[in-house]
């Protein structure tokens, strides 16, 4: 394993912290105080800057440090998470994923824009308010920042001029840069308890270690409480028995001496008592024997202090790999990049921990979850196609030659095909992914927008945890993203006008997602304005795009806004006006083989709503015959199949026919005709009416020359190995080897209203 | 059959005595019960707690059982790191007579 690899790992890693950090505030934003989840988001940062540090990202380190800082006061208690606190912290979170996005792909960050958190966020850990926006320096690290309040402490200092004219200044040791000046007898000390758990060594953490980088930090003396240390044959060797009472006089404060636990904190009990200068310490009055830790503990430094940034890239592989199999017993990648941190960290031993922490959280899920490459998982999907294409080819060819279908060989071949369903279930499965990331990107987009325009949003998201195929969520964020600026930018009011109309001020977009009749749908609902029809309309005649006098029912007007270079946005927006209109989120959409429809009410919102296939793998369909041409129809759309009857069809204008079912009428429609498959309609009484519902609510009866019958279809994609072709999806490999066409519904359900399909000559050829 | 008088056994420490080493060392040690035991530390180039919560332990059981328990020679990281620490070993430490 090579430190790409190593390093590869550690961003998928972080975008797992960055979802947990995020969903964490949105938690925290939403009224949950639990501290498990304070936890878990300075958890995220914490892991994210361990990792960083390791590969000498230091624009990421110094970022979450300053982060972590200010979650630390919040984990305390010293900062209350209000609103405008996680409004702050959502924005950082919202850097620390550029900046681990920068780190990985290269580019640049907006670095106005971080370093204006930076400083929001130390002003929060000050307990001020956010500061406005003003040319300052960076963060300094924690070691630096730390050093004022030690000092203020050591020296406090009256600002008074003497009889002489000279005033006393402040006055710190640590201007010379050398320990060797301190006078111990005036730094303040502290008093430490430390209760290591057994999880602390279990992990690979040391308690040597820690006392070590302790004693550096100052003149120290320790006791070793061994009362509960069992007799020899009662004890567990991997057990932790001891526990120390430390007293250490130093100038680093108290953030220094509480870094060197950072890493271990939640596999120890830790206290740190600060004492007041010339306090004896609480050790003395409890007359514990305290034992003195001599200065020079130079034959300690062992191989583990690697500093950073001076060794050699083989020498820290080498490293790295030693980490990973002392690990490999919680085996899991996250733990490589979290042991690489371990080996190449600084010369805090802490950091030693940080990757224990890690692969703490790593072990936890490695026993539910492993990571495969996904091409090896597309290898399978595709080999399992194959197979599904064969067994329907070896189906098809044992049926042509045993009429009575009693053979054995049947009866096998049955039961292959239930195997067959099986596997490709189970394949498919492994592909199947909760919406979830997808769901917690818009979270962001939805803060961005609403900075820009001022309005204030809350998103709601509902069944996240809904799966679908990666693929169609690795595609799905693009139009959401689209959508989401629409709805932010022209669906909601600004405050003033929404409080006007007796809203609340606060606008509220809902997403959610759930399954559907075999499909994934997705809505985004807004409690804004709703579509105005009036401008729509005017803009589609202004545009060409309808007729003046032009008779367009409600759903049809707010459907228009689907059309090519349709924007009703006075001035063009920085946001949704880029050009790319919601025409470009309908193609993306159907090119997943999804449907997008629009439904408003003027005052109460809107509601965009897309059905998208669960996969893009595979297909339930009717296969039937048209025009001599075998079309394979998805059977997600059939309601029904019927034979007309002659009596149930009648004439409709010129070319319209309608069959009456069950005493209404739906409109009839030649597939055969549409697609010019034949010159003339065909005759209703001699094919099958296929009826079928469009995602716009309304109902055809799709006429085809026969029914095949039913199977599950490899669905083979004609853009990718032909052409888009008007009203066909896609394509698929019959059991007797012939491609087959799929119909796409819908497209030929708006073609039967006057749309006409663009047809292309090549139709033919293709089928 | 116990002898009257056990014979006095040796154990040399390995140079890492770190998580791994605790078991193998708590298991030395369980095998050496009963009799007094000199501890080589000479080779110790790194103690972890674990191990030295062994050590103890082991110094612990062998008091009870009224044998010596000695460390013969020690190394200067493993003295330094019981002084680290805060256990203190001296009374445990063979001197030179």
């Amino acid at each position: 394993m090579d430190m790409n690899e190593i390093k590869e790992i550690f961003f998928q890693e972080c975008e797992e912290q960055l979802a947990e950090l995020e969903s964490g505030l949105l938690r925290l934003n939403d009224g949950d105080r639990d501290p498990e989840t304070v936890n878990a988001v300075f958890r995220a940062v914490h892991s994210i800057k361990g990792g960083a540090g390791a590969f000498g990202l230091d624009d990421l380190v110094s970022f979450a440090h300053v982060f972590e800082t200010t979650l630390d006061c919040v984990r305390s208690n010293k900062l209350e998470p209000t609103q405008d606190v996680l409004k702050v912290m959502l924005k950082s979170a919202d850097v620390l994923a550029d900046l681990t996005n920068v780190a990985r792909d290269g580019g640049s960050v907006d670095q106005a824009r971080s370093l204006q958190l930076i400083r929001e966020l130390e002003a929060l850990a000050k307990g001020e308010a956010p500061p406005a926006a003003s040319a300052l320096e960076p963060a300094a690290p924690k070691a630096a920042a730390a050093k004022p309040a030690a000092v203020a402490k050591a020296a406090p200092v009256e600002p008074v001029v003497n009889e002489h004219g000279f005033a006393p200044v402040a006055f710190s040791f640590d201007d010379f840069g050398s320990d060797d000046d301190e006078t111990p007898g005036d730094l303040p000390a502290y008093d430490i308890v430390f209760k290591p758990k057994s999880e602390l060594y279990t992990k690979g953490n040391e308690a040597t270690l820690l006392l070590r980088d302790l004693s550096r930090l100052g003149e120290m003396s320790i006791h070793c409480n061994m009362d509960s240390l069992p007799p020899l044959d009662q004890m567990d060797p991997e057990a932790a028995y001891f526990s120390w009472k430390v007293s250490i006089k130093t100038d680093k404060g108290e953030d220094a001496v509480r870094s060197v636990f950072e890493f271990a904190e939640w596999d120890c009990d830790l206290e740190v008592t600060a004492l007041e200068t010339g306090e004896t310490t609480e050790s003395d009055s409890d007359d514990l024997p305290m034992q003195p830790v001599p200065f020079d503990l130079s034959a300690l430094d062992g191989e583990l202090d690697m500093p950073l940034g001076v060794v050699e890239e083989e020498e820290q592989i080498a490293a790295v790999q030693q980490a990973v199999a002392a690990a490999e017993a919680a085996s899991n990648v996250v733990q490589m990049a979290a042991s690489a941190s371990r080996a190449a960290a600084s010369d805090k031993g802490a950091a030693t921990a940080a990757a224990q922490n890690n692969a703490q959280q790593a072990s936890s899920a490695a026993a539910q979850t492993i990571r495969v490459d996904l091409d090896r998982v597309d290898r399978l999907i595709n080999l399992v196609g194959e197979l599904v294409i064969n067994q329907a080819m070896l189906s098809q060819s044992v049926i042509e030659n045993d009429s009575n279908g009693v053979s054995s060989i049947n009866m096998g071949l049955e039961e292959l095909q239930q195997l067959t369903r099986e596997i490709q279930d189970s394949v498919m499965a492994i592909r199947a992914q909760p919406v979830k990331p997808v769901f917690q990107r818009m979270a962001r987009t939805v803060r961005e927008i609403a900075d820009i325009t001022g309005k204030s949003v809350r998103l709601v998201t509902e069944g996240e945890n809904t799966e679908v195929d990666k693929t169609v969520i690795d595609k799905l964020a693009e139009p959401l993203t689209h959508m989401i600026r629409n709805a932010v930018d022209h669906g909601l009011e600004t405050p003033e006008k929404r409080i006007a109309a007796g809203k609340n001020a606060e606008g509220t977009v809902k997403l959610t997602a759930k399954h559907r009749s075999g499909r994934i749908v997705i809505e985004l609902s807004d409690d804004g304005a709703g579509i105005n029809r009036e401008k729509v309309r005017q803009k589609a005649i202004d545009n060409d795009l309808i007729a003046a006098d032009a008779n367009l029912s409600d759903e049809e007007i707010d459907n228009l806004i689907f059309h090519a270079g349709f924007s009703t946005a006075d001035k063009v927006s920085d946001l949704s006006g880029r050009g790319v209109g919601m025409d470009v989120v309908k193609r993306s959409i159907q090119a997943l083989g999804g449907r997008i429809n629009i439904s408003s009410k003027p005052g109460h919102g809107s509601v965009f709503t897309m059905s998208l296939p669960l996969t893009l793998a595979v297909l339930d369909g009717m296969v039937v015959t048209v025009a001599g041409q075998t079309l394979v129809v998805p059977l997600t759309a059939i309601v029904e199949t019927l034979q007309p009857d002659a009596a149930a069809i009648h004439s409709f204008g010129a070319t319209q026919r309608l069959i009456s079912i069950r005493n209404s009428f739906c409109p009839l429609v030649d597939v055969g005709r549409i697609l010019n498959f034949r010159a003339t309609q065909a005759n209703p009484v001699e094919g099958v009416a296929l009826l079928v519902e469009s995602e716009g609510g309304g109902q055809r009866a799709l006429m085809v020359d026969a029914i095949q019958g039913q199977r599950q279809v490899v669905i083979k994609s004609l853009e990718a190995n032909y052409t888009h072709v008007p009203g066909i999806a896609a394509a698929t490999i019959l059991g007797d080897g012939r491609v087959a066409l799929i119909l796409d519904v819908d497209a030929v359900v708006s073609a039967s209203r006057g749309q006409s399909l663009q047809l292309e000559s090549s139709l033919a050829a293709a089928g | 059959m116990a002898t009257k008088k056990a014979a006095r056994k040796s154990l040399s420490l390995a140079p890492v005595l770190d998580l791994n080493e605790a078991n193998v060392l708590h298991g030395k040690l369980m095998g050496l019960r009963g009799n007094p035991l000199v501890i080589d530390a000479s080779a110790v180039e790194r103690v972890g707690a674990l191990c030295l919560q062994v050590l103890m332990a082991g110094a612990k059981s062998w008091e009870e059982d009224k044998q010596s328990f000695t460390f013969a020679k020690v190394s200067d990281a493993f003295a330094k790191t019981t002084q680290l620490i805060g256990v203190n070993i001296d009374h445990l430490v063979a001197k030179e007579i």
